[in-house]
């Protein structure tokens, strides 16, 4: 069985936030959700000023702290290390967002659903077909696009990246591209020192 | 070449501190009336104050659950809290506070049973005791969780700390206390005037115990991580400080202080107390949820 993981190339990441926008088509994600997202870091003095893109999304923690405050067992881990979220069993307590170190939880309350994405309370038929994947009320995240990975195809948001600076693959496969990417590079995952073992990778 | 320090980033696309925004004014009240009920029934099942006893429960048992129903996103799926108490501290929580209502009504019961004429002859002491004992510990069970649910939760290093479980059994004992003292007024001033000078002993007792574990909180806090050092900036000096400061610690703790050393023992000072108390816990708690902060992921700005 494959742990599917990812990596993030910093030096090719131009912050063009087409991954942003593959996810929020890919899952029909309401507004203001994001189950990815790229971050920007300002450094220098002027004039020497620059920028650096952090690409992040929800890290698949080996460890996932989400999992252990769930108290109706909602979120679980599928064997190929995708940690998901059961809408059926969610009750909306959010204790897994306060949990997540990487504020990777989205909170789905009702208004967005009754609101829409124009804010007129009618949904477009683009809402209508992808909404009801949501439960009104639930917590949700990324979950690497499961029905795609299923499916032998990557997550949206890899395949939209104009650079190449997503890289998705089987983190236990030493020959993968995630894997000697990571290998080769250093790969450093986000905050190390909150013990949650992220299956996804900084490299620079 | 120079890195910007993180700031409070909002909901933005920068990388930067970020508040925590899941749990609200709802939640904090759900912890307020779940601590101080079971805090207020300990307390009062010591001094025999059947009032607080019953105030203790309608607190847990509906006010904590009300509170909690009106945050979560699907209540009518709340029963599945209960679900995981092998790792979650909301399941164990839920388990404690359905053991304390019912053997908390149970005793509250038996010790006014004689009032609704019931006949409870037939129960005898030692289930009596056991029902008790039960009461009160699932009381503190009530009481430990919501300091364990936070202080578990390594996102925000503000609650991060083993001093959560402690602020929760202090402040809902004090809360307790000081209520104790108007709920049993009549019958503890008229009927055992000498049971007032040891509960307002323990008020006094309990308020200095919270001021230093508040300013163990802060100093932990301050010298910590860089999270919980924003956190307690915003607090004590950011914009949360107009009503943390005045509120928590000169309506909260000062106040009643001043009135357990040198005000009259009467009934309206003892009201004030209270008030004061609950005042200030309730500050505590709905600003310690506002002022909690995730870190930033990391930075990835080139080192000097």
């Amino acid at each position: 069985m494959a742990r599917y993981g990812m990596a993030f190339d910093l030096r090719r990441c131009i912050g063009c936030n087409a991954c942003v926008i593959g996810c929020k088509q890919e899952n029909s994600l309401p507004d203001g959700v994001f189950f990815t997202r790229t971050l920007s870091e300002e450094y220098g003095v002027f004039p020497a000023v620059n920028r650096v893109y952090i690409p992040t999304l929800c890290n698949h923690c080996e460890d996932a702290p989400c999992e252990k405050v769930c108290p109706s067992g909602a979120t679980y881990t599928r064997d190929d290390g995708i940690v998901m979220v059961d809408n059926d069993k969610c009750i909306g307590c959010n204790s897994c967002a306060v949990a997540c170190p990487y504020d990777q939880r989205s909170v789905l309350s009702k208004e967005l659903f009754d609101d829409g994405l124009f804010g007129e309370g009618e949904l477009t038929p683009f809402e209508e077909q992808g909404y009801v994947r949501f439960t009104p009320g639930t917590v949700t995240k990324c979950d690497f696009c499961h029905e795609r990975v299923d499916a032998g195809l990557d997550p949206a948001c890899v395949v939209t990246c104009p650079t190449d600076a997503r890289i998705f693959g089987d983190l236990d496969d030493p020959d993968s591209d995630v894997s000697t990417l990571i290998r080769e590079r250093g790969g450093r995952p986000p905050l190390p020192e909150k013990n949650t073992k992220p299956k996804v990778y900084y490299v620079t | 070449m120079a890195t910007n320090q993180p700031t409070i980033v909002g909901d933005s696309f920068a990388l930067g501190y970020r508040f925590q925004r899941y749990w609200d004014s709802s939640m904090a009240s759900a912890f307020f009336f779940g601590e101080l009920g079971a805090g207020l029934f300990i307390v009062s099942m010591f001094y025999g104050v059947v009032p607080g006893m019953i105030a203790g429960l309608v607190s847990t048992g509906i006010l904590k659950a009300y509170f909690h129903l009106a945050h979560m996103g699907v209540p009518m799926n709340s029963w599945r809290a209960i679900m995981r108490p092998d790792r979650a501290w909301i399941s164990r929580g839920m388990i404690a506070i359905a053991v304390f209502v019912v053997f908390g009504v149970a005793h509250v019961l038996l010790q006014v049973g004689g009032i609704f004429n019931l006949d409870l002859s037939t129960i005898g002491g030692a289930l009596q005791q056991a029902i008790k004992t039960i009461a009160v510990l699932a009381a503190l069970g009530v009481l430990l969780y919501h300091g364990f649910l936070i202080s578990h939760s390594s996102a925000i290093s503000l609650w991060n700390t083993g001093l959560m479980p402690i602020v929760s059994i202090v402040y809902a004992l004090l809360g307790g206390a000081a209520l104790t003292s108007v709920l049993g007024w009549n019958a503890l001033a008229a009927e055992l005037p000498g049971t007032m000078v040891p509960l307002s002993a323990l008020t006094l007792i309990l308020l200095v115990v919270i001021a230093v574990v508040l300013f163990s909180l802060m100093y932990v806090g301050l010298n910590g991580s860089p999270g919980a050092r924003v956190s307690i900036n915003l607090l004590l000096k950011g914009p949360f400080a107009k009503f943390f400061v005045p509120l928590v610690v000169g309506v909260g703790l000062a106040l009643p202080l001043l009135l357990l050393l040198w005000g009259p023992a009467t009934y309206v000072t003892s009201v004030a107390i209270a008030v004061a108390v609950l005042v200030g816990y309730y500050t505590f708690r709905v600003y310690i949820f506002k002022a909690g902060v995730y870190d930033p992921i990391m930075s990835f700005a080139p080192s000097v």
